[in-house]
């Protein structure tokens, strides 16, 4: 009898080397994920033998499928540390100069301001920047942007009609919007949006805007899922998220996910557009294989996988955006200026605490 | 009076070199992360002191306290209800009880915070059933309320392993005769029972102090503003702050951990154990009750978790059919990381188990303030912030470079990692196991002329595992559900059943989520019934 726990963790130890052995970076097209098999034109390429390295602030559902294809094409071998944004730029900088990390990928625009500010990246080369418009990509070539996400109102289609919709995030301070906004004032991607709006609008008019807020009873909500996933039970009435988290759930729930988006209109700071971007390590190893895979990113294959698969905004100059998405309008995009964002990033989390939102 | 002699001769004994080391050594890797801290406090020129006493630290502070205190209380009432009832009285169901009322402890926060909104909260499930029944009182958890409720619930099995490991070694006689002599059964726990398990008790309610203090997942879905929040918003905007607020939570850890040691060496040892049949209290006229309410706990804490995540992962399953997406995830995806999860979490938990046992006995036995010392370092560090120790592994093995190239993302300095930050589960519990071996065993084996190696695989070990294999339980836990440590100092590629959760829900992709919980929750309930429940029982 008391063997038994033993045998059980032995045999658990090896049938995981025995799994450590069947890596994932394949170089066989019938060894691809289904998903990653969509995506691969032709036959995967011999070895090359190189690797890359990257730090993967996007999660895996969202982009492995395309790294998978990358080194099946390639020949490429991709190694990759999955997290969340932050701790991992945070991380990138404990490790400095030896972090292993060639390519990080971020969710939002802040992480990447946060090491652009410790001088922690190297430049994308002309020939991957110039696949996108010079707005979508840093004049000094630290980042490229290749999906975006835009900021709209998620609403319970039972309990807001439609003519109670605003025509601005300006209008949510009126009291008929008393105690129904859901706000995700320490998520990331709400941070960056607030950063860009202090920087169009002026301090004072985005600081009064979100005390404003907090005053007409505006609930604190963690992130973004949390408020469609809470705006699709009725738990709230609308909320200022990303938009594609409601086709997710959506495409998850079904009728039974009672939330739809609404997109302020264009000219509306509400409706911003925030860039998911690639930058490739001041440290890295291999610069060209590097930058081969951040191109990669923008392929037509990767894009379209980007706008059908995870509902997001492609940004390869010549890509479509998925049919079900509202058109992109010209403002939304270069607005948002990421050399402030990693400087402007301590004001905005000192104003959202002091607005009280978090008690 | 025989008390008092047996233990001023063990107060003279000294303890040996060895142990001595072994503890010293321990302790030093364990101070790693705090040292870590230190130093990143001095260099970044953060102000602990003053950030102490400014409002944007006092006000969480005082939140963290509250909150900490409250769910210690509760935790520690509904832990040891819970062991009494299940080991020590004749309430129906105690078998299946004994083996699925440690399982809470297994959800990470941030999944059992989230099912329990998507369950209770309007709009829920439980909402919908009372809307039906025509109810229209819908409750929202959030807030004080609502994170006291899901850490209660989610850590009241730190106090219910060690105290019914306790309870499984005490003799029943000295309450036999309590309740002939007439008393209630009620007195007979209070007057017999409590002083007899005071210092698992007080071991275990240390483990939930510290694991409230530390924990981000509940407070952040409750929307509670506690400290370990101020030091996440913080952390990349405001690195200096962040590390000075974290310098004070691992404060506030060390002075409960010195509060608890000097409280427990007021309780004394029993006399006698006895490895005999225990004789269960009848319950009479609170049977009902009793089970009525022991359900009632299980329900909230495991059912209503458990049947949200059921139901997103039904959904998931379902809407295939339906026409909806099909499932994002293939078996590959779920079985490497169950594998990986599965014997991660054993290894861990098997060396916690070893390494806590030197410094048990020089804290329990021979009163060393080197084993002081060695625990108060293991313990406190429990209420670290995963990130931080992770963060620590990185800044230690790349001061050196054999460090960075043999040590880093390996599985070594993963479990190693792992016990940093999980041992102090196994240590409480030990502790108070290596003080519960009586003075009277001890000193006969002694007299008999028994070596000390045989003493203690003959005399000691039996009376220490139940309470050791508890500890280790609650490690085997808490790594399977470790989320930041394992995303950041895992090899490359070594996905475990939480990291894959984790993109789940970040993402909102409840179904696969959803279904990855429950493995998560099977899987837990499995090892620690093959590891540790089916084992104690054996040796009790």
């Amino acid at each position: 009898m008391k063997t038994k726990p033993k045998i059980i963790l032995s045999s658990l130890i090896c049938l995981a080397f025995l799994c450590a052995s069947c890596s994932s970076s394949s170089n066989k097209r019938e060894e691809l994920s289904e998903r990653a098999a969509q995506i691969v034109q032709g036959d995967c390429a011999n070895d090359a033998g190189k690797e890359v390295t990257i730090y993967s602030g996007r999660s895996e559902y969202l982009i492995s499928p395309i790294l998978e294809a990358f080194a099946c094409e390639t020949g490429i071998d991709v190694r990759v540390r999955w997290g969340n944004s932050t701790d991992l730029a945070i991380l990138i900088n404990e490790e400095g100069k030896s972090t292993e990390a060639d390519v990080f990928v971020s969710r939002s625009p802040g992480p990447v301001g946060f090491l652009e500010g410790n001088n922690l990246l190297g430049s994308i080369d002309q020939t991957v920047l110039s696949l996108v418009e010079k707005q979508n990509h840093a004049a000094s070539g630290s980042w490229i942007g290749f999906s975006g996400r835009k900021r709209v109102l998620v609403y319970n289609v039972d309990q807001v009609a439609p003519n109670e919709l605003p025509n601005s995030v300006f209008e949510l301070t009126d009291p008929i919007y008393k105690n129904r906004v859901a706000i995700p004032a320490t998520n990331g991607s709400f941070e960056d949006w607030f950063t860009v709006f202090r920087d169009q609008h002026g301090n004072e008019t985005a600081t009064k805007w979100l005390n404003d807020m907090v005053n007409n009873g505006a609930k604190y909500y963690p992130n973004n899922r949390s408020i469609v996933e809470a705006a699709g039970r009725g738990e709230v009435d609308m909320g200022l998220v990303n938009h594609y988290y409601n086709y997710q759930e959506a495409a998850a729930l079904g009728s039974e996910h009672r939330a739809e988006n609404y997109d302020f209109p264009s000219d509306d700071i509400g409706s911003l557009l925030i860039i998911t971007a690639a930058t490739i390590l001041e440290t890295a190893k291999d610069k060209d294989a590097s930058n081969e895979l951040v191109s990669y990113l923008l392929t037509p294959q990767a894009q379209s996988y980007f706008s059908n698969k995870t509902f997001e905004y492609p940004l390869a100059k010549g890509s479509k955006p998925n049919p079900i998405l509202p058109v992109l309008e010209a403002l939304e995009i270069g607005s948002v200026d990421f050399d402030s964002l990693g400087g402007g990033f301590e004001e905005t989390e000192r104003i959202v605490r002091e607005s009280g939102i978090l008690n | 009076m025989e008390f008092l002699t047996s233990n001023s001769l063990r107060h003279s004994q000294r303890a040996p070199l060895a142990l001595k080391v072994i503890a010293l050594i321990t302790a030093f890797l364990f101070a790693c992360p705090g040292l870590y801290l230190v130093w990143r406090n001095i260099t970044s020129d953060s102000d602990p002191l003053g950030l102490l006493f400014s409002e944007q630290t006092l006000s969480p502070l005082m939140r963290t306290v509250n909150l900490t205190v409250l769910v210690t209380l509760s935790a520690a009432i509904l832990g040891t209800s819970l062991a009494w009832l299940t080991i020590r009285t004749d309430l129906p169901s105690r078998r299946i009880l004994k083996i699925i009322l440690p399982l809470p402890l297994v959800f990470p926060t941030f999944v059992g915070a989230a099912a329990f909104i998507r369950t209770l909260n309007p709009g829920g499930l439980a909402n919908d059933l009372v809307e039906k029944i025509g109810i229209d009182k819908t409750l929202e958890l959030h807030g004080l309320f609502g994170a006291w409720l899901v850490l209660t619930l989610f850590t009241y099995p730190y106090v219910y392993l060690p105290v019914a490991a306790r309870l499984k070694n005490l003799q029943s006689s000295l309450e036999e005769s309590a309740r002939l002599l007439g008393d209630s059964s009620w007195s007979t726990f209070r007057k017999v029972v409590l002083p007899q398990i005071a210092s698992s008790l007080l071991a275990g309610s240390l483990l939930v102090f510290l694991y409230t203090i530390s924990d981000f997942g509940a407070v952040q879905l409750m929307r509670y503003d506690t400290l370990t929040r101020a030091i996440w918003t913080t952390r990349l905007s405001n690195q200096p702050v962040s590390f000075a607020l974290a310098l004070i939570l691992l404060s506030l850890a060390a002075i409960a951990v010195i509060i608890e040691t000097l409280f427990s060496r007021r309780f004394r040892k029993p006399d006698m154990i006895t490895q005999s049949e225990i004789v269960l209290t009848p319950l009479k006229k609170w049977k009902t009750p009793a089970t009525a309410a022991s359900w009632l706990i299980v329900f909230l804490a495991l059912i209503t978790p458990t049947i949200a995540l059921g139901d997103w992962a039904a959904d998931g399953l379902l809407r295939e059919f339906r026409g909806g997406r099909p499932l994002f995830i293939e078996l590959e995806d779920i079985i490497k990381p169950t594998i990986n999860t599965a014997w991660v979490s054993m290894l861990t938990a098997i060396i916690a188990a070893a390494i806590v046992l030197p410094v048990s006995y020089l804290v329990a036995k021979y009163r060393s303030s080197i084993g002081n010392t060695a625990n108060a370092v293991m313990t406190s560090t429990f209420a670290m912030p995963g990130l931080l120790i992770a963060l620590s592994m990185f800044f230690w093995t790349l001061r050196t470079s054999w460090a960075a190239e043999h040590l880093r993302g390996t599985i070594v300095i993963l479990i190693f990692a792992y016990l940093v930050r999980f041992s102090a589960q196994a240590l409480a519990p030990a502790r108070a196991a290596v003080a519960s071996i009586p003075a009277s065993l001890e000193d006969a084996s002694q007299v008999l002329g028994a070596s000390k190696v045989k003493r203690f695989f003959t005399v000691d070990l039996p009376v220490v595992t139940p309470g050791l294999l508890a500890g280790s339980g609650l490690v085997l836990m808490s790594t399977m559900k470790e989320l930041p440590i394992t995303l950041l100092v895992a090899p490359f590629e070594f996905p475990t059943l939480t990291t894959k959760i984790f993109h789940s829900f970040e993402d909102a992709f409840v179904a696969e989520g959803g279904l990855l919980a429950l493995i998560l929750v099977l899987l837990s309930a499995v090892l620690t019934w093959i590891l540790v429940i089916r084992r104690s029982d054996h040796l009790a």
